[in-house]
């Protein structure tokens, strides 16, 4: 519990440090935050294409709207945990020259990711406005239940992130590792297609393994279905959130001590 | 609060070797152990076996060649890193002036980062706000406060970060060779707000290659060699023994310690007088009396404010030397220096230092509020090698029928004009402060000569 103490106390750093985050980052530049949409918007377009294209029969209905469920949550989770695999080396300063709290680095990270994934919704709502004018799309009050959706997939993000943030500082090469085991996770993941066309059993097993299925299903559950995810999802997001934030700060504490030293 | 405010025990630090291990060797180790440390062949000491406690208002120099251990020191102190061995106790809120500005981001405001600075220092939103204008004052940044930090001159950057730093309020105050930095004027600013805090009873403990700062600003100092404590105590004499090894000096003066005692024991008249007197020096050059004197030539011990003074001092050569400077300090009894000077400051070349003779500094008025005061004179290199350094060689004591306060009394009269009226009263019906009187009554019982 000392650490939600600890994170409690550095409330007010983590969102000082996250506002600062953004503001660098679209200071300067004309599209600001929609530089965070592009790569999202891009691959909508590109799968959109390819599958309504090549492979209509496979395709839910209106797709754009199914893959924006699964793209947005995916994006939010590997770009948070990918960037937090060099949050600490990269201040490397601040760990190293002030007393600093070095648990904030990853989750300040994921902090503004989250913000970048909330400033999305509002254009999804939007987009789902356009195909409701088309009568392709209806929209249903399980909407109401993202929030929380997203608060329990951000502590499984943040605990990846404690986690990989810490271990990378030691063992560099995790950073290469999670970068390509990322690329992967997308096609391993129900974003692009539906769970249950999957025919092969082995390839339905190793999705179900993967922890970021149910939070993608969820998604499109509450998001494109309009319907309430399964108990058995809901249990397994839970779990997942809880295990992983737990073991991300017990890994984290284990090795903050060695961080100064070792960057 | 009797606590000291930072105790090290038996504390030693050392660190890993790169490269020799598999990385998943080290995070295992880390994960199991919390420590990277595989094997003790691997690892270079840093610092070994120190122990030390700095009281609660302390100022605390560490002094030593580069890579003797003193940054290790300072950020075991603040937590930056952890010891291998021994145990840190650190009581009140730190505040480590490792590198200036470390946390700034260039991208946004200095507005913004003052903030962002003061919140990773501790300080809460609310806690800043109360702070901004005197931060902002400090730092003299003037119209480049909603100017991103990229923007800045190093010099402004280095003077914001100290800005935020030190109006922290901490009760422990770390300083890494930070006030070498900035121009002149700046560092003035900087020590004159150390001295501050000083005065206020925050602790301070510095790191630095200044020389003089530790000899002017610091209570007591540590000399780390190679990361052992070489020495620790009277930061004069620290810094001496420091400078007497590195120009490797130390076998040529071997028994200075010891020949300053004999010179001690020979003048039975001056111990009597000046029974705390510290002294030592490599002993070529000799201070073998130094006194106070009236303009008559009598010796004084007790005199009244604004009398003409000057201090004498028997200079005795034993070798002869091209490179020597005198100095002379007044210095309060509760130990704040009232005044000091040389030879060197004062742009008086040395040609030689022959043979012996005697030097005056003279001064034709001493201005000093009633109190007692005393004397440290030395005979040194220009880089401040000590031949002989006296301190508390005269003790004396100033009294007055006026009972100001402070140290220094400006040659000064009231005039009043219009319709202001005053008249004159005994000052002396009023309270002495105790200690001041008792001073007084002393050396008039000792010396009844008071003038």
């Amino acid at each position: 519990m000392n650490e939600l103490q600890s994170l409690f106390r550095h409330r007010q750093l983590i969102a000082a440090l996250t506002a600062r985050d953004l503001k660098a980052r679209y200071r300067g530049s004309i599209l600001g935050f929609f530089w965070s949409l592009a790569n999202p918007l891009l691959l909508l377009g590109v799968y959109t294409l390819v599958f309504t294209r090549f492979f209509p029969q496979q395709v839910v209905k209106p797709y754009p709207l199914f893959l924006f469920a699964g793209i947005l949550p995916w994006t939010f989770f590997s770009a948070a945990v990918l960037e937090s695999t060099s949050s600490i080396s990269s201040n490397a300063g601040l760990i190293k020259k002030v007393m600093f709290p070095a648990e904030a680095l990853p989750l300040v990270v994921v902090m503004s990711h989250l913000v970048h994934f909330a400033l999305a919704i509002p254009i999804l709502l939007v987009a789902t406005a356009i195909f409701m004018l088309l009568g392709q799309a209806t929209i249903s009050a399980t909407i109401l239940l993202v929030p929380l959706v997203m608060l329990v997939q951000t502590l499984f993000v943040a605990g990846v992130a404690l986690t990989v943030s810490s271990a990378s500082v030691l063992f560099r090469d995790l950073r290469d590792i999670i970068t390509n085991l990322m690329q992967l996770g997308f096609f391993i993941t129900p974003i692009i297609y539906l769970i249950d066309k999957v025919d092969s059993r082995p390839l339905r097993a190793l999705l179900r393994a993967n922890p970021m299925t149910p939070f993608v299903i969820g998604y499109q559950h509450i998001l494109f279905f309009g319907s309430l995810p399964s108990l058995s999802d809901t249990l397994l997001m839970l779990a997942y959130a809880f295990v992983s934030i737990a073991t991300g700060f017990f890994v984290f504490d284990r090795l903050r001590d060695t961080l100064a030293e070792a960057i | 609060m009797s606590d000291p405010a930072i105790a090290i025990r038996n504390l030693s630090k050392s660190y890993r070797l790169l490269g020799t291990r598999s990385q998943f060797a080290t995070l295992k180790s880390a994960l199991l152990k919390r420590d990277l440390k595989i094997d003790a062949e691997k690892s270079v000491p840093a610092l070994q076996d120190i122990s030390f406690v700095v009281d609660r208002g302390e100022a605390f120099g560490i002094i030593g060649r580069n890579g003797s251990g003193k940054s290790t020191m300072l950020k075991i102190i603040s937590g930056i890193l952890k010891p291998t061995a021994g145990t840190v106790a650190v009581n009140g809120r730190v505040a480590a002036l490792i590198e200036l500005g470390a946390g700034f981001h260039p991208e946004i405001t200095g507005r913004e980062n003052i903030y962002i600075n003061g919140i990773m220092l501790g300080l809460s939103r609310k806690e800043i706000d109360a702070r901004f204008a005197r931060i902002v004052e400090f730092a003299g940044i003037g119209e480049f406060l909603d100017q991103p930090v990229k923007t800045y001159s190093s010099g402004m950057y280095v003077r914001l970060g100290f800005a935020v730093a030190v109006h922290v309020d901490p009760d422990i105050l770390l300083i890494d060779e930070v006030l070498s930095v900035g121009d002149e004027e700046f560092s003035q600013k900087c020590i004159a707000k150390i001295q501050e805090m000083k005065y206020r009873g925050v602790t301070l403990v510095f790191v630095t290659h200044q020389l003089d700062q530790v000899r002017n600003l610091c209570d007591r100092a540590l000399w780390l060699d190679r990361g052992h404590a070489e020495a620790i105590g009277d930061p004069v004499r620290i810094v001496d023994a420091y400078l007497q090894k590195v120009s490797g000096t130390q076998t040529a003066a071997a028994p200075p310690a010891s020949e300053a005692d004999e010179e001690k024991k020979e003048e039975p008249a001056k111990s009597d007088e000046a029974p705390e007197e510290e002294r030592w020096g490599s002993g070529e050059v000799i201070l073998r009396r130094v006194a106070l004197s009236d303009d008559h030539g009598r010796e004084l011990v007790a005199l009244g404010a604004g009398t003409a003074v000057t201090i004498e001092m028997d200079v005795e050569v034993r070798t002869p030397q091209d490179d020597f400077v005198f100095g002379i300090g007044i210095f309060h009894a509760d130990g704040s220096c009232v005044y000091g000077t040389n030879t060197d400051l004062e742009g008086l070349v040395p040609r030689r230092l022959e043979k012996s003779g005697r030097v005056k500094f003279i001064m034709p008025s001493l201005d000093l509020v009633a109190g007692a005061y005393r004397i440290d004179a030395a005979v040194h290199t220009r880089n401040g090698r000590a031949f002989d350094y006296r301190r508390g060689c005269i003790r004396f004591v100033v009294g007055s029928r006026v009972h100001d306060t402070g140290v220094y009394r400006p040659q000064h009269t009231w005039e009043f004009e219009g319709g202001i009226e005053v008249s004159a009263t005994d000052p002396l019906k009023k309270n002495v402060p105790a200690p001041i009187a008792e001073a007084i009554r002393e050396t008039q019982s000792k010396k009844p000569g008071r003038r």
